[in-house]
């Protein structure tokens, strides 16, 4: 009795130990900070704490209701969410399934997925940026001496084509991410499924609407999880492909944020964007993990 | 016992005496960067240091790029950082670090008749409340650059008013049939720069930032017939390229120096590279004042740019730093600045030295500079940066034609105002 | 039959490949092409001349990408050293020391994991600044962990619950001390998962942009991505520099994940099963 008592006591004694570096470091860096955001948000200072905290309640936020830049910025990351997670399920699953055959030179594919992802994004925006130019972008180039087009295509000055343009990246680069989650899925999915499938006379088409997809479920809604929050806080995309522009047609929430602070050096009115930005994300994330918990 | 205390205690007060004059032999830390006059830095430290015996002075070397160096320097002073003791700003710098309690007044610290030399328009970008926050160090300011041989094949002369680029333009595109050459290139990327491009064609018609009164004034008639001049250069007139709105100054210089265009409007910086051996341009170009429009011959259209040398608020050691900016910017060391590594002088008196008869550039860019415009950094101090940069949304916006000149303009007078609280 | 299935399989396959390589192929040849051959008109496919000035050139114009990589380095392996360990210990006391707030530890970690970096910057930029933290290695080591520990919790909790429970039962059984248990049983059991997680965190921390971003002020502590993203200014665009640095910045990565493709691809899948 007295020892298993002790070996119970000893467990959550270390247990506690044990989780407490990670729990401190998380608390100092993740929660503290949103915490202290949020006071900031409510008070007006000066950024070198020369004049002390001013408590002025909900100013900042009016004041950016009232805000048309952040509406835009609202806009803009929801658009880009919206219009890039799709795609980027399509061609998840797409070549998901295309990694799942056996073939030779499977190794070459896999890094081939890979790479876009292991990428900086801030950097392979950058070389998209180039490719993008419109006197001297390997696009234009290939555009204007096909004859497809006979001035060049100014991808980043306009409204819309910026936006594809990012989409574009962020497609080419995460699709593969959402593969290899997708491709777990598919490889827990048995084989002898597949194998009723097609003594019933399935064909592929159906046999993918009727066997996989279902089953894929779990998968498709843990990687639409992690890309939509990864979606909605967008930042080194815009801020290396088009700076948010042209004039703010790409500035995500999470740009204009770090403008205000950083360039403009307004911390409090900053804190607030980031706090309606976080209670976003937050909120979704929150709906995300109930719907997966009712998964289970 | 008793001698080695009194030795003791005659050490502590010969050092405690001795502080201040040990404190002479002063460390001083200087913030500047490089690109294109390291040599008149290195000089003037090293004059400095043999002509103050003691002090030292450590170049701290930051990024050529301003808006890098401007974050490295805002995290420094917001810590309250004692070093670096003097740094060099970007003019548009100048009143919003003033404000916000940065920069150590330089009156009394600087002979008042030297303050006085001072290009009087650039001074005024760091003056706050009549006190003087930093020295004028060089100037920059945009010109009109243009291909000396196309004006010559087709009989033009050297435009003065925008009508006159703009016929030149069409003269020679039509002349020369080709795709690839535009007219006018210049840097309309959602940058500072766009700004004083903005400023340079307002001032050319007369216009002004603020009005007599102070009131914001950016959507005067003036200004909204000069920024619809900037809208049809684009798409009326179709003399510059779509991706003009893409640039920086550098894309445009490169787009010059292939000879693809007939003129550019940037900063003077270009005209090293532009008449480099292997630019296909070199020898085939000059450079004027920039337009005005038909009827302000005296209007003020070279958008200034510069650096200053300031005193940080917190340095240790105010008075030598001060001496290290007036060193800087003496008559001699601005002299030598000018005619060794082309920098334009912050001061008005150098350019009458009978040596900068040789130094040709820098006196044509300087008679440029005469009819020059700044941006409205002073008045706006710590607001500034959202100043300019709802300044560069609007016109963006009127450039992209996604609003017309007169609703930017209106729209961008409105958001001022709301700025500056007016 | 069997061919025309295999046909349209190997096109697929190949279009695959070229889509995700050719970004990358660009850049290496706009690499070797001199500043005119950059900026042709019409465009140069293959660099004439074909020339390594820029990559000579790069360490006179730009000394310090040797440091922006150095740091990236630092700054990986000491936020992966730190998320292995104390994830490590954290993912196994939740995972099998059947704790009764491990449930909801679990998804309070996952639920803190979503916050924008952004969210955080304002807060750590003036929580760094005034404990000096702010351009050193411990700072941006510490916020990297603090960003990527849930990640590597999830994971190896995941790799630790696959491991049959009667593993540590003697062991208990016997009166070993946990910590002890830890690292003789349960860390050798389970290395292959140790490996995959701190090789996808290190690719993560070397990714990393708003804080690296933000709590490196100075040009000598940057890393690599946000060094380079950097260049661009006021004036110019170098893509002279720009895709030099970038072949130079993105070969460790690039290295690391064909190396051990085969790890981080069965972690990322085994990860996601959670």
């Amino acid at each position: 009795m007295t020892q298993i008592l002790t070996l119970e006591k000893r467990t959550a004694l270390t247990g506690i130990g044990f989780v407490t570096p990670t729990v401190l470091i998380i608390a100092l860096i993740l929660i503290y900070p949103i915490i202290q955001s949020i006071v900031l948000s409510f008070g007006q200072s000066s950024i070198d704490g020369f004049e002390p905290y001013r408590f002025v309640g909900l100013d900042h936020y009016s004041k950016l209701m009232g805000d048309s830049r952040f509406w835009n910025a609202l806009g803009v990351t929801f658009t880009f969410t919206a219009l890039s997670i799709p795609l980027e399920l399509m061609f998840g699953i797409g070549l998901a399934l295309l990694m799942n055959e056996t073939f030779k030179f499977k190794g070459w594919a896999r890094l081939a997925v890979l790479f876009p992802w292991a990428l900086p994004t801030a950097l392979n925006t950058l070389i998209w940026r180039w490719m993008y130019n419109s006197d001297y972008g390997l696009f234009n180039a290939v555009a204007l001496q096909s004859g497809l087009v006979e001035r060049p295509i100014n991808f980043l000055g306009d409204d819309v084509l910026a936006m594809v343009a990012m989409v574009v990246v962020a497609v080419w680069k995460t699709s593969s991410f959402m593969a290899l989650i997708i491709l777990a899925g598919l490889q827990s999915i048995p084989r002898d499924l597949f194998e009723a499938g097609r003594i019933d006379g399935m064909n592929r088409w159906t046999e993918f609407t009727q066997i996989t997809l279902p089953l894929l479920k779990g998968p498709i809604l843990v990687a639409l999880i992690i890309r939509s929050m990864d979606a909605l806080r967008t930042f080194e995309l815009p801020f290396n492909l088009t700076d948010g522009g042209p004039a703010a047609a790409t500035e995500s929430l999470s740009l204009y944020a770090y403008k205000v602070i950083f360039d403009f050096l307004d911390f409090n009115f900053g804190a607030a964007i980031v706090v309606v930005q976080f209670l976003v994300i937050f909120t979704m994330s929150l709906v995300y993990v109930f719907a997966l918990r009712n998964k289970d | 016992m008793n001698n080695s205390k009194l030795y003791a205690v005659g050490l502590a007060a010969v050092m405690a005496f001795g502080a201040p004059i040990t404190a002479l032999a002063q460390d001083l830390v200087m913030s500047i960067g490089s690109r294109g006059y390291g040599g008149m830095v290195e000089r003037n430290i090293e004059s400095f240091q043999a002509a103050n015996p003691g002090a030292t002075v450590e170049w701290n070397k930051v990024s050529d790029v301003p808006g890098d160096s401007r974050k490295l320097y805002v995290t420094g002073l917001m810590a309250r950082s004692s070093t670096p003791d003097v740094f060099a700003i970007d003019v548009i710098w100048a009143g919003e670090f003033a404000q916000r309690g940065w920069l150590e007044p330089l009156n009394g610290l600087i002979a008042d008749d030297q303050i006085a030399a001072y290009n009087p328009s650039f001074l005024s970008a760091a003056t706050v409340d009549d006190k003087v926050y930093a020295a004028p160090l060089y100037l920059d300011g945009t010109h009109l650059f243009y291909r000396t041989d196309l004006l010559e094949k087709y009989g033009l002369e050297v435009p003065k008013t925008w009508e006159d680029v703009i016929m030149a333009s069409k003269t020679v595109m039509e002349g020369e049939n080709n795709p690839q050459l535009y007219g006018f290139v210049s840097m309309w990327a959602k940058i500072e720069g766009l700004f004083m491009n903005w400023l340079s064609f307002t001032g050319g018609n007369g216009a002004s930032f603020f009005d007599a009164d102070g009131n914001v004034a950016v959507n005067s008639p003036e200004a909204i017939a000069a920024t619809q001049t900037m809208v049809d250069i684009l798409y009326k007139h179709k003399i510059a390229p779509d991706s003009i709105l893409t640039m920086r100054p550098n894309d445009a210089r490169t787009l010059f120096q292939q000879g693809r265009s007939v003129f550019l409007m940037v900063q003077d910086f270009v005209h090293a590279p532009l008449s480099a051996a292997d630019s296909p341009v070199a020898g085939k170009f000059d450079f004027t004042r920039n337009p005005y429009f038909a009827g302000n011959k005296d209007a003020h259209s070279t958008a200034l740019g510069g650096w200053l040398l300031a005193v940080n608020a917190n340095s240790e050691n105010k008075e030598a730093a001060a001496k290290l900016v007036a060193h800087f910017t003496s008559f001699e060391n601005q002299l030598s600045a000018a005619l060794d590594e082309n920098r334009a002088p912050g001061r008005t008196d150098v350019y009458k030295a009978p040596e900068m008869e040789t130094a040709s550039l820098i006196r044509d860019f300087g008679a440029n500079f005469a009819v020059g415009v700044v941006r409205p950094s002073a008045k706006t101090g710590s607001l500034y940066p959202r100043v300019s940069e709802a300044m560069q949304i609007e016109i963006t916006n009127a450039l992209n034609q996604k609003k017309t000149v007169e609703k930017a303009l209106n729209d961008a007078a409105a958001a001022v105002k709301q700025i500056l609280g007016q | 039959m069997k061919s025309s299935p295999r046909f349209g399989l190997y096109f697929l396959v190949l279009l695959t490949v070229v889509i995700s390589f050719f970004p990358i192929i660009w850049l290496i040849l706009t690499s070797f092409k001199n500043t005119a051959g950059i900026y042709a008109w019409p465009i140069q496919y293959w660099p004439d001349p074909f020339t390594f000035e820029n990559y000579i050139s790069i360490f006179n114009n730009s000394p310090e990408l040797l440091r922006y990589i150095l740091n990236s380095f630092i700054v990986g392996v000491g936020c992966t050293a730190i998320t292995l360990m104390c994830g490590g210990i954290a993912a196994y006391a939740l995972s099998r020391l059947r704790l009764r707030f491990a449930g909801v530890l679990m998804v309070g970690i996952l639920a803190v994991s979503m916050f924008p970096p952004v969210s955080l910057l304002p807060s750590l930029f003036q929580n760094f600044l005034n404990f000096g933290l702010l351009n050193t290695y411990t700072g941006l080591i510490l916020a990297h962990a603090g960003l990527f520990l849930p990640f590597s919790v999830w994971m190896l909790a995941s790799y630790f619950a696959t491991l049959p429970v009667e593993i540590e039962e003697a062991a208990k059984m016997d009166g070993m001390g946990f910590v002890r248990i830890f690292l003789t049983i349960i860390l050798p059991l389970s290395w292959p998962g140790f490996v995959a997680t701190g090789l996808i965190v290190f690719i993560f921390s070397w990714n990393e942009f708003p804080l690296a971003l933000v709590l490196m002020t100075q040009n000598a502590m940057r890393t690599a991505p946000v060094g380079i993203s950097l260049y661009p200014g006021e004036y110019a665009f170098p893509w002279e520099t720009i895709s030099t640095a970038t072949v130079l910045a993105i070969i460790p990565v690039l290295i690391i994940t064909a190396i051990f493709q085969k790890q981080i691809v069965g972690g990322l899948t085994a990860g996601a099963g959670k």
